[in-house]
C-alpha cells in the first residue's frame, strides 16, 4: 500500500495535524452556543449526552468486550439521582454529579459479579433485563415517595426552572455571564430562554471529563489488560491480569461515567420520568450501542463521531414530517410515511454501513488515511533500530505459508 | 551449555551446592467427570534445567500445563514452586511468582500489535492500576519504560521490524516467536512451553531448539517443555519425563528414557 506522504509520530508535521484538529474541534464547540439558536443548542446537548453514554459503553464493550444492553439503567441512575436530590432535598445540582457517579459505580460493580461468570449473548440478556427492569422500578407505586412513580419527579423546581440552576449562593437567580472584548464565548447566558447555552457547557464539561478518563485508562497498562481480556481471557489471566477485579472495575467506571450524561439530561429536562427521557428505557441502551458501533467500537473518537452523525441524521430526517419538507429527490421514497421516517432511514444507513465499514467510521479513517499520510510510530526500544526496512527479510525467513 | 544430546548434566555447579527443586508436582490427579486426565502424577524439576515432558496424544501433558498455570484445579495432589504451594495462588498470581507459559495453539491478542502483545506480557511487572491510570500518576513514564523493554525483547527475538503490525494474519512461525517474547516479558524464572515446535518447518525447529537454549542461558530460566518433536526434546533437555494415560511411565536423562521399555511400548505399541 503506497502512501503519498510519510510523517513521524511526534514530528513537526504530526504536531501540526494534531493542533489543526484540536482547533477545528474547539471552533465547532464554540460555534454552537454562540452562533446558533436555542433549538440547535438543544440538539447539540442531545448529541453530547449520547456521546457521553456511548463513550462509557465503549469502555466496557469496545475495549473490554463485555456486552451491555443495560446502560440506559445507569444513565437513569444519574438522571434520578440528580432529580431526587434537587427536587426533594434542594441540593445544588453540582453536588449531585459525584453522588450519581458513586451510586452508579456501585450498581455497575454489583452487576459485574454475575456478569464475570457469563459471556456473550447471555451477558447481553442479563444486562437487557437490567434495562427492562429499571423503568419498572422507578415507576413502582411503592417507591413513588422517592421517584414520583409513573408521573415522574416534580418538574420545574424553582431553582432549576429559573436559572438552569444556581451557581453558588451569590449568583442565585441569575446566570453567569462571560465576555471577552464584547464577545461572549459561552453564548448569551443572560436571557432566561437561553438556559440551553448553560446546559450545553455542562454537557461539554461532562463529555470532556469522560473522554479524559477513557483516554487515561485506555493508554495505560490497565487499558492494555482490558483489550487483552477482550482478545483472549485465558491468556490475559496467564499474563497476570485479574479478570474478576478488572471486569468489576471497568463495569463500575463505565456505569459511573454513564450516569453523568444522565444528570445532564435531568437538569435539561427539568423533570425525570421514563416517558420524558427516552434514554432511560431500553431504547436508549440500544441507541448507545448503535452510536458506538457506527462511530467505531474500541476507539476513543468513535462514539463522539457516531453520536454527532446519529443526531445530525435523525434531526434532519426527523423534520420530514410533511411531503414539502422532504428534499425533492427523496420525496417519492419517503412521502408515504405518516411519521417522520428518521428511524427507518437510520436503520437502512446502519445496514449499509455494516457492510462497507464494519469497524465504524473511525475504522474507515484508519483503513484509508495511511494511503494519504502514513504516521510512523516512534521506534520502541533502547537500541532505536530502524523500524520498517528489514520487515521483508523477517517475514521470509519465518513464514511457511499463512497459517490461520 | 553443551547440547550433547545425552542429558549429561552440564550445568556448572559446585560440589557442595544444594540442588533445589524449582517445581515439585506431587501426586496430582485431575478428573473431568468420569475421565481421569492425570492419575497421581509426580515429578520435580531442578532449577536451571530444561525438562522435557513427552507422551502420546491424550497423555495429559497439556492438562499438566494447565494445572501448573492454574487454569485447571486438580482434584487431588499438590504443586509446589520453590517449596511454596502453588494451588493456593489464583491464576493471575502465577505471573508475579515468575512463571510464564506459551500456548500450544497460540493464545495471542490478535487485534493488538506485536509490541502491545509483549507489553501485556509485562503486565505483572507494572504498577499502574485504575486510579493511577485515570489521574495519570506515573502512567506515561511506565508506558515509556514498558514500551522500550518490549521493543528490546522483540528485537532480540528478531521481531523488531514487525513491532507495529497487528498479530492477526502473521505467519505461524512468527507468532510462535511472539509467544516466547510475550512470555519472557514477564521476566520469568520458570517458563512452560507447550509444543513450541508444532506447526514449524524443519529449519524452524532447529532454530527454535537453539533459541530455547539461548534464552534459558541468557535469562537464567528453568524450562518445562512439552513436545512431540523427539529429536529436539532429546537434544536440548536435561531431563525427560514420559507420560501415558495421565501417569508417569519414565523419568530420567534423555538417554535413559529413550531406552525405557515402557516408553518404547507407548510410542510403538507391543509387537
Amino acid at each position: 500500500m503506497k502512501s503519498l506522504a510519510t510523517i513521524r509520530e511526534g514530528g513537526a508535521a504530526n504536531w501540526a495535524f494534531r493542533i489543526a484538529a484540536t482547533v477545528v474541534v474547539f471552533a465547532l464547540v464554540l460555534y454552537v452556543p454562540t452562533k446558533t439558536g436555542a433549538g440547535t443548542i438543544q440538539t447539540a446537548i442531545e448529541a453530547l449526552v449520547l456521546m457521553g453514554a456511548a463513550m462509557s459503553l465503549n469502555l466496557l464493550l469496545g475495549y473490554t468486550g463485555q456486552i451491555s444492553i443495560g446502560h440506559s439503567a445507569f444513565l437513569g441512575m444519574g438522571a434520578y439521582t440528580t432529580g431526587i436530590l434537587v427536587s426533594r432535598y434542594g441540593w445544588s445540582p453540582w453536588y449531585t454529579f459525584p453522588v450519581a457517579f458513586v451510586l452508579s459505580f456501585a450498581l455497575g460493580v454489583i452487576v459485574s459479579f454475575p456478569a464475570s461468570r457469563i459471556k456473550g449473548v447471555y451477558l447481553a440478556l442479563v444486562t437487557l433485563a437490567l434495562a427492562l427492569v429499571f423503568p419498572q422500578v422507578v415507576t413502582w407505586k411503592k417507591l413513588s415517595w422517592l421517584t414520583g412513580g409513573g408521573s415522574g419527579l416534580p418538574t420545574k423546581d424553582a431553582q432549576v426552572a429559573d436559572t438552569g440552576f444556581n451557581i453558588g449562593a451569590a449568583s442565585r437567580g441569575q446566570m453567569q455571564y462571560f465576555e471577552i472584548f464584547g464577545w461572549n464565548p459561552l453564548g448569551d447566558l443572560r436571557k432566561p430562554d437561553n438556559k440551553a447555552a448553560f446546559w450545553y457547557w455542562i454537557a461539554v464539561g461532562v463529555v470532556v471529563i469522560i473522554y479524559l478518563v477513557c483516554r487515561g485508562l485506555v493508554k495505560s497498562r490497565v487499558g492494555r489488560s482490558m483489550v487483552a481480556i477482550r482478545d483472549n481471557e485465558t491468556a490475559a489471566a496467564v499474563m497476570g491480569v485479574n479478570l474478576v477485579a478488572t471486569k468489576a472495575f471497568v463495569f463500575g467506571i463505565s456505569a459511573g461515567l454513564c450516569a453523568l450524561p444522565g444528570c445532564v439530561t435531568a437538569i435539561k429536562t427539568g423533570g425525570v420520568s421514563p416517558e420524558g427521557i427516552q434514554s432511560l428505557t431500553v431504547r436508549g441502551a440500544i441507541t448507545f450501542l448503535i452510536v458506538m458501533v457506527v462511530g467505531g467500537a474500541g476507539s476513543l473518537w468513535g462514539p463522539i463521531i457516531g453520536a454527532a452523525v446519529y443526531v445530525y441524521v435523525t434531526d434532519i430526517t426527523g423534520g420530514w414530517a410533511s411531503d414539502e419538507a422532504i428534499p425533492g429527490v427523496l420525496r417519492p421514497f419517503f412521502g408515504w410515511a405518516k411519521i417522520p421516517p428518521s428511524d427507518g432511514i437510520f436503520a437502512v444507513l446502519l445496514i449499509v454501513l455494516m457492510f462497507v465499514a464494519p469497524r465504524g467510521l473511525v475504522g474507515v479513517w484508519r483503513q484509508y488515511s495511511p494511503r494519504i499520510v502514513r504516521v510512523l510510530p516512534r521506534p520502541a526500544g533502547t537500541t532505536g533500530a530502524a523500524p520498517v526496512a528489514i520487515a521483508a527479510t523477517i517475514t521470509n525467513t519465518h513464514s511457511e505459508g499463512e497459517h490461520e | 551449555m553443551s547440547a550433547n544430546g545425552y542429558g549429561v548434566d552440564t550445568q556448572p555447579r559446585g560440589e557442595d551446592e544444594v540442588v533445589v527443586n524449582l517445581l515439585d508436582v506431587d501426586d496430582v490427579t485431575v478428573r473431568f467427570g468420569g475421565i481421569v486426565a492425570l492419575d497421581g502424577l509426580s515429578f520435580s524439576i531442578e532449577e536451571g534445567h530444561i525438562c522435557g515432558l513427552i507422551g502420546p496424544n491424550g497423555a495429559g501433558k497439556t492438562t499438566m500445563f494447565n494445572v501448573v498455570s492454574r487454569i485447571y484445579q486438580p482434584t487431588l495432589g499438590s504443586v509446589r514452586f520453590r517449596g511454596q504451594e502453588l494451588l493456593r495462588t489464583p491464576a493471575h498470581g502465577i505471573a508475579r511468582l515468575g512463571i510464564a507459559r506459551t500456548f500450544q495453539n497460540l493464545a495471542l491478542f490478535p487485534t493488538m500489535s506485536l509490541l502491545d502483545n509483549v507489553m501485556v506480557g509485562a503486565h505483572s511487572q507494572g504498577k499502574v492500576g485504575f486510579p493511577r491510570a485515570i489521574f495519570r500518576v506515573g502512567a506515561a513514564k511506565e508506558n515509556r519504560e514498558t514500551r522500550d523493554f518490549a521493543g528490546d525483547l522483540l528485537q532480540q527475538l528478531g521481531l523488531g521490524p514487525l513491532a507495529f503490525r497487528p498479530a492477526m494474519g502473521l505467519p505461524f512461525g512468527t507468532l510462535k516467536r511472539l509467544e516466547i517474547a510475550r512470555a519472557l516479558a514477564a521476566k520469568p524464572t520458570f517458563l512452560l512451553m507447550d509444543e513450541p515446535a508444532s506447526g514449524l518447518t524443519h529449519g524452524e525447529v532447529d532454530e527454535l531448539g537453539d533459541t530455547i537454549q539461548q534464552i534459558r542461558d541468557q535469562f537464567g530460566l528453568t524450562v518445562l517443555l512439552v513436545e512431540h518433536h523427539m529429536s529436539m526434546v532429546m537434544s536440548i533437555s536435561d531431563r525427560v519425563v514420559a507420560m501415558e494415560f495421565g501417569r508417569k511411565i519414565a523419568d530420567g536423562t534423555p538417554a535413559e528414557v529413550q531406552q525405557n521399555e515402557a516408553v518404547i511400548t507407548a510410542y510403538l505399541g507391543t509387537s
